[in-house]
Formats: C-alpha cells, structure tokens, sequence
C-alpha cells in the first residue's frame, strides 16, 4: 500500500471539542488555508461529547460573572500555580463561545442554554467564589453541529487515522505521520503549524472493575499529545497533579455532581452524613472523600431523595439523556432509584491526567503557543487549569487563529523522513509472527500506574513504577503482537501510557511537597511547602541525550490579588501500633536446609510422575 | 477480544427485522467496536474497547439498535 502525501498550512491532532474549534476558526481566519483534521474516530461522534454534554463548568456571562471571577476560582483551585492571563482570557472569551454553538447548531438563547428573565444566560453557583459560573446546556447534538461545520467549511477530515509520529526539523514543526486504523492507509502530512487536541490521558490507571474501556474520560484518549509533544521537545507541566476522580461507582461515568449539587444535592457519606461543605471538583475535596474512606466511612452517596419530584424527574432527563446515557440503565440493573438516600454510589477511580478537569498538560501562554515553534495546543491535553469545555473552545478557537496566521508567514517545512522504515517500525507489532497481547500490556502497564502512584504518593512506590516502566519498555513494548490495524493503534497507545507515567512520576518526585489536597499528597512531604509557591514543575526532553529532565520555573507574576489556595489540611496520620511481641532471635544456619542441600544438590527434585495408562 | 467470543456476551443488541444493515452505527461508532457480519448486521467485533456511549443506538434511523445492558464488569 502506497503512502499518500499531503500538504497542508495547519494539521488539527484530534477532532474533538477543541480540535473542531481549530479547525473552523483556522478556516475563519484564512479560508485559502489547507486544514487537515485527523482522529481517531469519526468527529460526529469522537471524543469526550461524542454523545452530547449536559453543561459548561465554567463561564462568565453578562449579569453573572466576569473574567476576573473566572481569575478567583481559577487561582484558588490551582493553589498559585495560574497563568493568571489564561485564566483571564477563558473567562473572557465564554460568552463568544456560546454564541458561536447557538450559531452552529442554530438554536435560540434559551433552548440551548437557559436564560434568565432578563435575557441573560442563567447561572448557577458551582465555584469556589460567590459568583455563579456554571452554566447549563441541553447539547446532546452539539458535536454533529461542529463536525457539520468543519465539513462545511472545506476542511480536509481524516477520520479514524491517529497521527503516531511529529515532525521537527531546528525546533519548528515540520510534520506528521498518521495511519487508518481500518485499513492501513498512511499518511505524510507536511506542514508549518500543528496543534495538539488530542485530549487527556484518559486511559491512565485502570478502573477497580477491572474494565480497560470502562473510565471516565473517553477511552480513545490515550495521551498520545502529551507523548508527541515530549518527543517534539516541548515543556509539559503539572503532571505531579493528577487527576483523582470521584465517580458514579463502577459505571465510571460522572458521579452527576455538577448536574445535581447546583439544584441542590450534595455528597453524603455511609452514615448518611454530609461531609464536605463543597462539591467543586478540586484536590480538597477528593482529599475529604479520601479520609472518609480512610476512617472507616465509605461508601460515599450523592443525596437528591430530599429534592422535589419535578427536580428529580428534570434531573434524571439530563443525566440519562446525555453523556452518558446508559446511566438510567445501569441504575436500573443495580435497583437504584433517585428518591431513595443512598442510590448514587460514588467511588475514587482511575487516576487520569487531564488539564480540563486538573491541571497537567502541554505548557502553552494565552495564544496556544508551545515552547515548539510552530506546534500549539488546546483542550484537556493543554495545561490550563479547569478549564472544562468550555477551555476546549475557547482555546481550541485561539490555537485556530494563531496557527492559520503563524502558517501564512512561516516557510514550507522540508520533511525528511525515511517513510519505509518509520512504516515498518509502526506496523512491527502487526508483523511480527507472534508475542505479547496488547490488552494485557496495556492492562499491566495500568494497573501498575494504579498501585504505585495513586496518591497519596509512596516514594519507595514511585522508585519502584520507575522500575516497572524501564521493564516494560525493554521487555514488552518490543513484543506486542497484534491482529489487524484497528488494534495496532493500541501499541501506540501503550507507549504514550507509559511515557505519561513516566513523566507523571518524575514529576511527582521532583516536587518535594503536597499541594493540590489529594491529587499531590506526597507521603514523605506532607504539607505544602511556600518555596515551591509559584512554581512549575516542568517535564521535557533533551533532545540531545534523549533524557527525561526535570527543572522548575517561576510561574508568571500575579496581576490580580486573590487567595490563592481552598482552606484545608492535610490529615496527620498517628498510628500508634504498641510494642507488639518479639520473638527470640532463630538460628539462620538451619541445619536441615544445609543437610537439604548436601543430598539433593540444588536440582529442584522430581518427585511427581505421572502414570501412564496401561 | 479477549476472554469468550460467544454472541451472547455482546450487549449491543440488533433487532433483525428492523435493521436494513445501512452500516450508520459501525461508521458513527467513536471507538470502532462495530462491524457488519457476512448477513449485513452489525456485531461486536471489537467489544472490549466499547465505552457502553449509545452513539450506536442514537444514530440508528430505524431503531434497531438496543443497548441492552452494561459491559459485565461494570454492571
């Protein structure tokens, strides 16, 4: 099969909420640009609101909230660790965004998102500030819109074809390479400008259920951004915190807490006792839910029996009717009802990085801009931190412009690559006559990352993942076998979850402290500690030595003046065991083994026949 | 796939006579679990990577397309 070779201005590494973005605002910007789009599925469908998305966590709209609210929560929730100009600038372009799907979609204010009597976009209170941030949506079918869009708009879509390999030539993006998952297709796409969307680490630790699809994030998101941009050279940051999920238990899907605590749920814990004053999903919280557990409360409820019945029945519309619709099913098979106190199991999960939800990603400043020339990025694999959907777009639009532009003036890229071998070296594990299966290496590297650096974090533990993952990439990466195209994506997607554990646990060394309440309690350094206020953590490649390296940069000066953390501590753990009975010391030369190893030598002895049948 | 093959694991559920075998939910699913058996139905062929997302049931026109229940482990 022959490789076909493309020449574009901007290449958009993923087609979800932030890619389509891109896309369309790169062709807004120059329609004469050649924008390719590539996923992993289909973008009508693909990605995190593949089947709609029930709200936008965070916005300031006229009436409601202004960017510096969206600065306040922001810098609390980041505990100082904010570009303060990011966080001014989501807030500042969510009101463009609502307009944009309102004109997407063509749907009226109202029907998209509700408005108030005033015609103002209705707001609800979810943040840790006293202004109301979050807005609702009934969007099941925004994501057809964006597709529509970009379709219309005359980019070129390459559906189900991941890119595996950036390009770079003197520090400036050159390219990429990308192959179809069903039929082998490759692709060289040359170009000056490329933007990673390609979303979180979503398939990161494994689900207690032991379900490798079933998580939380959209199990196509594998971390493949993250890796490529490391590869490329490019500074990622915040991959210490992680994302440590609190989830409608086993069903992975959203524990519905942004749906249900702005009408007035909140989370209880097995004695029926609401035990944190918040339900915003940050470090502080995840840590009050830990303890819970820890101490011998757990399960954890969310509690809506107490809600009016119009409220519950509108509730259980928006929970089964978008995201994740199965929801009402599974709450079904397992006989659980709304009405009654206990019917929402929530659990901690899989951990995940994720810029949307946390804070860890590709380093970018407020125009998308990557420490690469030429690459840019947005969405959750961009470090903004919480940015939710909203980020997504808000971003995904900029990184659109600024790449469109960046393109028209940047010189053609010289690609030079040995496409024959890369291509031989990618379809190895398709190749190769027999070896490992790739679920189950994928199911070992992840269920490593989950009993080794689920916070709180062990030093000894980290060392060992360390360990794990240098075997792993010298004994089972070279030795996965796969069956057809659609499954060799998964040994890309295996190294990328291994890169990110990588960097996820040299950053969790480097930073000799606890922030974030549980998504970097660090067990050796258990409280925050200031010298590292104001600090990255900043992973990247040397590109000379092939090493991971890790330093530290001062985060940009604050030009607003919030509190810059949540109130909370880290729990002190006091464990008193007593002296407990010590008996008398053995006699390590034992005898018997010694007269062991004088008869039988150290052949292991046969000692089982078995009889054949006469 | 790991583990069993049998028909009866797979939870996205194919109304025969309704299905015209149109292929809208194997070209709509976001993670390609879905393909067209030797008769025009979709099946599971890929049913370990299915994210349990409905798109299948939501874009079939002709509502032949059940998610009758949740993957086993999660249920």
């Amino acid at each position: 099969m022959a490789i076909r070779r493309i020449e574009a201005d901007v290449v958009v590494l993923g087609g979800g909420s932030a890619g389509t973005f891109a896309a369309i605002k790169a062709k807004n910007a120059n329609p004469k640009a050649r924008v390719v789009v590539l996923d992993k599925g289909p973008i009508e469908t693909s990605g995190a609101i593949g089947r709609g998305m029930d709200a936008l966590n965070i916005v300031s709209v006229p009436g409601y909230g202004t960017p510096e609210d969206v600065v306040e929560a922001l810098t609390k929730v980041s505990e100082g660790i904010l570009d303060q100009d990011l966080a001014y600038t989501l807030g500042q372009g969510t009101y463009g965004v609502i307009k944009d799907l309102e004109d997407y979609t063509g749907r009226e204010p109202g029907d998209l998102f509700p408005v108030d009597e005033n015609g103002n976009y209705k707001c609800n209170y979810l943040h840790p500030t006293n202004k109301p941030l979050y807005l609702a949506m009934d969007g099941e079918d925004i994501k057809r819109a964006l597709a529509r869009e970009v379709r219309k708009l005359g980019c070129t879509v390459l559906d189900r074809t991941p890119v595996v390999r950036l390009f770079t030539e003197d520090g400036k993006v050159t390219g990429v390479f990308a192959f179809n998952i069903r039929t082998g297709q490759h692709y060289l796409i040359s170009a000056p400008a490329v933007i990673i969307t390609s979303g979180c680490v979503g398939k990161f630790g494994m689900p207690r259920d032991g379900y490798l699809s079933g998580i939380y994030e959209f199990p196509g998101n594998t971390g493949e951004g993250f890796s490529l941009a490391y590869h490329a050279g490019a500074e990622l940051v915040n991959m210490e915190c992680f994302q440590t999920n609190l989830l409608m238990k086993d069903f992975n899907g959203p524990a519905c807490g942004y749906v249900v605590i702005p009408r007035g749920g909140y989370g209880i814990n097995a004695l029926g006792e609401k035990y944190w004053s918040h339900g915003y999903w940050s470090g502080d919280m995840f840590l009050a839910v830990w303890k819970e557990f820890m101490e011998g409360r757990g399960p954890v409820y969310l509690k809506l029996d107490h809600l009016p019945e119009e409220t519950i029945q509108g509730l259980e519309k928006i929970l089964w009717g978008t995201e994740r619709t199965v929801r009402g099913q599974f709450h079904k098979q397992r006989n659980e009802n709304y009405r009654c106190w206990d019917s929402v199991e929530q659990g901690m999960e899989e951990i995940t990085l994720c810029s949307g939800h946390s804070m860890s990603g590709i380093f970018v400043n407020k125009n998308t801009e990557t420490t690469v020339k030429g690459l840019f990025a947005a969405g959750d694999c961009a470090a903004v931190p919480q940015q939710y959907l909203p980020g997504a777009f808000v971003f995904g639009g900029i990184a659109g412009r600024a790449a469109a532009e960046y393109a028209a003036t940047a010189k053609a890229p010289k690609l030079k690559v040995d496409v024959d071998n890369l291509w031989k070296e990618i379809r190895a594990p398709l190749d190769r006559p027999d070896g490992l299966p790739v679920d189950q290496v994928e199911t070992k590297i992840r269920t490593k990352i989950s009993q080794y650096i689920t916070p709180p974090k062990s030093d000894p533990l980290m060392q060992k993942m360390l360990w794990w993952i240098e075997r792993m990439r010298r004994e089972d990466v070279p030795n996965i076998k796969v069956r057809d195209y659609h499954d060799m994506i998964k040994a890309t997607e295996v190294q990328s979850i291994i890169d990110c554990a990588e960097m996820a646990t040299k950053a969790s060394l480097f930073r000799t402290e606890s922030r974030w309440g549980l998504s970097h309690y660090r067990l050796a350094y258990p409280a925050r500690d200031p010298k590292w206020d104001g600090k990255y953590c900043v992973v990247k490649k040397n590109l000379d030595t092939n090493e991971m390296e890790l330093s530290s940069k001062d985060v940009q000066k604050y030009k607003w003046d919030y509190p810059n953390r949540l109130e909370y501590d880290y729990p002190e753990m006091k464990h008193d065991l007593g002296k407990g009975f010590t008996h008398p010391p053995n006699d390590f030369n034992d005898p018997w083994i010694v007269e062991k190893v004088d008869r039988e030598g150290m052949d292991i002895p046969k000692r089982m026949f078995v009889k054949k049948e006469d | 796939m790991s583990g069993c093959d049998c028909k009866k694991y797979e939870w996205v559920k194919v109304d025969k006579s309704k299905c015209d075998g149109c292929g809208n939910c194997v070209e709509f699913c976001p993670r390609d679990v879905l393909r067209l058996d030797n008769q025009g139905f979709p099946y599971m062929a890929y049913r370990d990577d299915c994210w349990y997302c409905d798109v299948c049931k939501f874009m079939c026109q002709l509502d032949a397309i059940e998610l009758e229940t949740v993957p086993y482990l999660i249920r």
